[in-house]
């Protein structure tokens, strides 16, 4: 098989049997219930909100638990499914058919994204409802607020969720390297909380890399800066509560920003896996 | 050795590339979003960045974070703790500068709460006699004008922080001029209240400018809706007469209401 032997019917399938492995697995399950848990039971916690308005606190602890929760399962779930398949000889089998290196990888990575969305997806569905209810009571309680009609925009609330889902399947695809190169599975799940880390804190390295004055520290921030993406980027939640909310242009240039991240990690496993012993 | 080399080099090109490309592309999201982002912020005092980086990691959660530490200043409050409150209130804005009441709560706390610690710690106002107790309003005063400039940062458009900037100059500074100013521009903000208009002619007047203050509300009268009982134009016309009345204007000088 060549670097760029690819059959997308292949990929599909394998795709679709880590998909269905992933949803007989329980962790997901457990992530899914505690992430939409803390979105509905958020509402409990109204009372210690004193700042913000209560739906834009309902939005933002949804929303983070949904990124505690999905980064969690993006990198417990994605590692296991990679390791299941080597540890288990399984990937031998497949491999020994005619299926290539690339074909195996991009199936995985389909089928951890399918998990992934399908997670953002119920979280954001999960979060929308409750503010619909929430909005709903209030407009009814208080309508002197609501005589322009409702506040809320469920486009910039789905764009928000598309956005972290995508904030996913760079970890995704970064857990997929990490593991494509390394033996074991406890040493790609650290070493992906590790990006992670760094992924959610790459506005210091940015920072430094605008601010620092000695030119080796400069270098070296503007290398991890250049290196790891940066995971601030996604919280397009942020905007939604702007008075313009979230633009089609925003949403496209941080797709792109993404794609460009899963396309380079997807590349560096495919080359890690192909010169790997299985 | 080469194989790793190798396997460095096309990590550090790719990932690289990736980076160059997707920086470019995404640059003007990163400004809009590092408006609205405090985690953007690596300039804190006093320790909280620390925090603010924390927040980063905490994402969402930082709303909570914000919450529970302003439940904490306010036990501070009621301790009349100044280190402590003045400590948290830069944490809580840190964590979470969104929420306006962190900003105007804590600037009110500062300018007319926190001297009145002060001078009681020194015996009362008796025992700060002379200057001290006067220099201690001041320096607070001076403190939350400062803590109000950096809620200007994010809230860049607020009437409300230019209202609140105002009371202090007048309340604690005893600035009737500097009052005024603040006072138009909370006017300027969208969404300002009416009343923010009509007490930038009183501190005009307060100031002895008297003439500019009917200039601004001959001005402001003018286009005041007769049928809004917030816009008081009646309040705004009896104060026009005032200030011709002191300003020695003869009656046909005066100004004549055009009716709307």
């Amino acid at each position: 098989m060549s670097f760029f032997s690819f059959c997308p019917r292949r990929a599909g399938l394998i795709a679709r049997v880590t998909l269905l492995e992933a949803m007989r697995q329980r962790l997901p399950q457990i992530l899914l219930l505690g992430a939409a848990g803390l979105a509905v039971g958020v509402q409990g916690l109204r009372g210690i909100n004193f700042g913000l308005p209560e739906l834009k606190f309902i939005a933002d602890l949804g929303f983070g638990g949904m990124v505690f929760f999905g980064s969690i399962l993006t990198i417990f779930s994605g590692s296991h499914l990679f390791y299941s398949e080597i540890y288990g000889r399984s990937a031998v089998t497949v491999l020994a058919k005619p299926v290539s290196r690339t074909e195996f990888l991009a199936g995985k990575f389909i089928g951890m994204m399918g998990v992934a969305a399908l997670f953002s997806v119920v979280m954001t569905v999960v979060i929308a409802f409750v503010l619909y209810t929430r909005e709903s009571t209030l407009m009814q309680e208080r309508p002197e607020l609501f005589e322009h009609g409702g506040r809320l925009r469920y486009g910039d609330i789905f764009a928000a969720g598309f956005a972290y889902g995508l904030r996913f399947g760079v970890l995704a695809a970064f857990t997929l390297m990490i593991a494509s190169h390394v033996r074991s599975s406890l040493y790609a799940v650290m070493a992906s909380f590790g990006v992670l880390l760094i992924c959610d804190l790459q506005y210091l390295a940015q920072e430094a890399y605008a601010h620092t004055g000695t030119t080796p520290l400069r270098l070296l921030a503007g290398l991890i800066a250049l290196l790891f993406p940066d995971f601030q980027v996604f919280n397009l939640a942020d905007l939604a509560g702007a008075e313009d909310g979230i633009q089609a242009e925003q949403l496209w240039r941080v797709t792109g920003y993404g794609l460009c991240y899963i396309a380079a990690a997807g590349a560096l496993a495919v080359f890690s896996f192909k010169r790997r012993e299985i | 050795m080469k194989s790793s080399f190798i396997t460095v080099a096309v990590t550090v090109l790719a990932l690289g590339t990736a980076g160059g490309l997707g920086r470019a592309l995404v640059a003007p999201t990163r400004a809009a979003l590092r408006l609205r982002q405090s985690s953007w912020r690596v300039d804190f005092p006093d320790g909280a960045a620390g925090l603010v980086r924390g927040g980063a990691l905490l994402g969402g959660f930082r709303t909570l974070a914000a919450d529970f530490l302003w439940l904490r200043v306010n036990v501070l409050w009621e301790k009349r703790d100044l280190p402590g409150a003045m400590q948290n209130l830069r944490l809580v804005t840190a964590l979470d500068p969104r929420p306006l009441v962190f900003w105007l709560n804590g600037a009110r706390m500062m300018a007319y709460d926190m001297p009145a610690w002060r001078v009681a710690a020194l015996g009362g106002r008796a025992v700060g006699a002379g200057g001290v107790a006067r220099r201690i309003e001041s320096d607070q005063a001076h403190l939350a004008l400062a803590w109000l400039d950096a809620a200007l940062k994010f809230h860049p458009a607020s009437p409300a922080v230019f209202i609140e900037r105002a009371n202090i100059r007048i309340n604690c500074l005893h600035d009737p001029a500097a009052a005024a100013e603040e006072y138009r521009r909370a006017a300027g903000q969208p969404g300002a209240p009416r009343y923010a208009a009509r007490l930038h002619a009183e501190m005009l007047r307060r100031a002895g400018r008297k003439t500019e203050a009917l200039a601004w509300l001959v001005a402001l009268h003018a286009g005041l809706p007769r049928n809004d009982e917030a816009a008081a134009a009646d309040l705004v016309l009896a104060r026009i007469r005032d200030l011709e009345a002191e300003l020695g204007i003869p009656p046909g000088e005066s100004y004549r209401v055009q009716e709307l």
